[in-house]
């Protein structure tokens, strides 16, 4: 070990008073994100793996004709890339945020690292908003990411001719691609509050494994409730309905009436999902990690 | 002294987890320039003051200030000049050592230019800062933790138990680097449960045991309590060695192999050993078995010494 960056005995030293402002613990969490395989994995995914998925359905010789849309996902483009938008609500969208939203801050447990950032001038708020933000971001990349790679392949593989409507309404191709993205993009409240539950559990469990495929099987439990009968009341505000908000947009005439309803409830989903999470953060004594 | 003129004044601090009282009723003070030991072995409450100290709990009782302040009135800013690690410095695995400092850097405001370097080469980690953190040694973990120290350039910076789990070579570099430190007039707090490590580092200490202070002062009033040194004597005739230490101010009783263990004053000891020489006694083995210092703490933490 070499010369010691302190000052000699007997001066005063120059005390470091600056602290990092939101944008930089943002940065300092996008700058981890950007260094895990992880997450260039999920991005090139979201990138590439619609070009299989469009093509495999392009060949089918027997369309899936009781799924929305189904009927005419190989002759049209546009009626595809809505196939692939309902299935993706499922579950795909709820995994592809909870891999990072689980894990942004279980993995500082699983590393050990909250007392490394925590002893460092940094309010937990501070890691708690710029973590909150760095998920959601990702979120909303990874979808768009998504919808567009899904959108442009799937209209280079079937076409972009005129789209049946919902009503039996004929949408004229340039005002289908207008609808489609429109419809896609409604996947980004109930993705964003789909986050939110993902951050909760992964502070609550400290457990990335539980953080990432726990939102998963709730999305799957929350589409049984919704199609049980005597749930009809709460259908509406769970947010896995809130993923099929866009088939109003595909009727004629159009209602909008499921995406304002939807709205609200992943707003309020994710209000509430961050309020808890932020609870058990704020009173969490740092042990271990 | 005042508060506000203490790098740490601690007071009355009680910690409880469940039922247990890891921390109970501590008062620490620590002035600006000074090299702090505080020693107990494993589970005396060190660990879990020092993370009262950095605000990652919060103590259940009493008060603890930093240079003043304290995490109820000032919150995080209780930690500007304040930098050190919490058991063993922990890193992201993914990213390199130099990527680690970089990105803490970040969150301290940026640094000035070239001081990353400066700290990498002053825990001699230079030339491995471009390897993933996963691929180091626990070793390098440590120097690396005290490389991300150094780059808040603190006033007071505070180490737990920074030579623990490091192989006699790296105890020995990471002393001479503390030491270095110390001698720079950064005030240091050291948590160890090694007394010769505090003894060749501090100016003053607290011996913890169970949660509470078993002493307080400085090395030398330390040194002044401290019990005669022992030794382990075997020779070629212990019978006649028995009847020469009936001569000299030491207690010596043998123990089952034969041996025998000698305590006494220094000079005492080494009048002895002279005699015992002098005698045509062959010496076979005569080392120490604990220093007058360690003796002592175990004393006061009421632990026994493991055997060497």
């Amino acid at each position: 070990m070499s010369a010691t960056t302190a000052p000699a005995r007997g001066t005063t030293p120059r005390v470091r008073t600056a602290r990092a402002g939101f944008s930089a613990t943002l940065g300092f969490e996008l700058r981890k994100l950007r260094a895990q395989w992880r997450t260039r994995a999920v991005l090139l995914g979201a990138l590439l793996l619609p070009i299989p998925v469009a093509f495999a359905i392009h060949a089918q010789g027997n369309p899936p004709k009781d799924s929305l849309f189904g009927r005419y996902a190989t002759t049209n483009g546009f009626a595809l890339a809505l196939l692939v938008l309902g299935y993706a609500g499922q579950w795909v969208m709820p995994l592809l945020t909870a891999i990072v939203a689980g894990d942004i801050f279980a993995s500082e447990d699983h590393h050990g690292t909250w007392k490394t950032i925590l002893t460092r001038s940094v309010s937990r708020g501070s890691f708690f908003g710029a973590k909150t933000v760095a998920a959601m971001g990702f979120a909303i990349l990874v979808l768009l990411i998504l919808s567009a790679s899904t959108i442009v392949t799937s209209v280079l593989v079937a076409g972009h001719g005129d789209l049946i409507g919902l009503s039996g309404q004929l949408i004229p191709a340039s005002q289908a691609w207008h609808l489609v993205a429109m419809s896609w993009l409604t996947a980004i409240p109930p993705t964003l509050a789909f986050t939110g539950l993902a951050i909760l559990l992964g502070i609550w469990s400290r457990s990335a494994a539980v953080g990432i495929a726990a939102p998963v099987v709730i999305g799957f439990v929350l589409q049984l409730v919704g199609s049980m009968g005597s749930a009809e009341a709460l259908r509406p505000y769970l947010p896995t309905s809130a993923y099929e908000a866009w088939h109003g947009f595909l009727a004629s005439p159009s209602f909008h009436g499921p995406f304002v309803t939807g709205l609200i409830a992943s707003a309020v989903w994710a209000a509430i999902t961050l309020g808890l999470s932020w609870t058990l953060l704020r009173r969490r004594d740092i042990t271990g990690g | 002294m005042n508060s506000a003129a203490l790098a740490v004044d601690a007071e009355g601090v009680v910690k409880s987890f469940g039922a247990v009282r890891a921390v109970d009723g501590i008062t620490i003070r620590v002035a600006p320039g000074e090299v702090y030991g505080v020693l107990g072995p494993n589970g005396a409450g060190k660990t879990t003051f020092l993370r009262m100290l950095f605000g990652l709990i919060r103590p259940d009782e009493g008060t603890l200030r930093v240079f003043g302040r304290s995490w109820d009135d000032d919150g995080t800013r209780v930690l500007e000049g304040v930098a050190g690690f919490v058991e063993a410095p922990r890193f992201y695995p993914y990213l390199t050592g130099r990527q680690n400092l970089v990105a803490l850097a970040r969150l301290d405001g940026g640094v000035r230019p070239g001081l990353i370097e400066e700290v990498l080469d002053t825990v001699d980690l230079a030339d491995r800062a471009d390897r993933k953190v996963d691929g180091y040694s626990y070793g390098m973990r440590q120097r690396l933790g005290v490389a991300a120290a150094l780059l808040r350039e603190p006033r007071l910076l505070v180490l737990d138990e920074p030579a623990n789990g490091l192989d006699p070579a790296g105890i020995r570099d990471m002393r001479a680097l503390v030491k270095r430190l110390a001698d720079s007039g950064l005030t240091v707090l050291l948590s160890s449960h090694n007394m010769d490590e505090v003894e060749e580092i501090c100016d003053n200490v607290t011996i913890m045991d169970r949660g509470a202070v078993a002493f307080h002062g400085s090395i030398a009033d330390l040194r002044a309590m401290a019990p005669d040194p022992g030794h382990l004597l075997d020779t070629t005739d212990n019978a006649k060695t028995l009847e020469i230490a009936a001569r000299h101010q030491v207690k010596t009783e043998a123990d089952e192999s034969g041996a025998l263990h000698v305590v006494g004053p220094h000079d005492a000891v080494s009048g002895f050993v002279a005699d015992v020489v002098a005698a045509q006694v062959r010496l076979k083995q005569f080392t120490p078995t604990q220093t007058p210092l360690e003796a002592l703490f175990f004393m006061l933490t009421n632990t026994e010494a493991v055997a060497r």
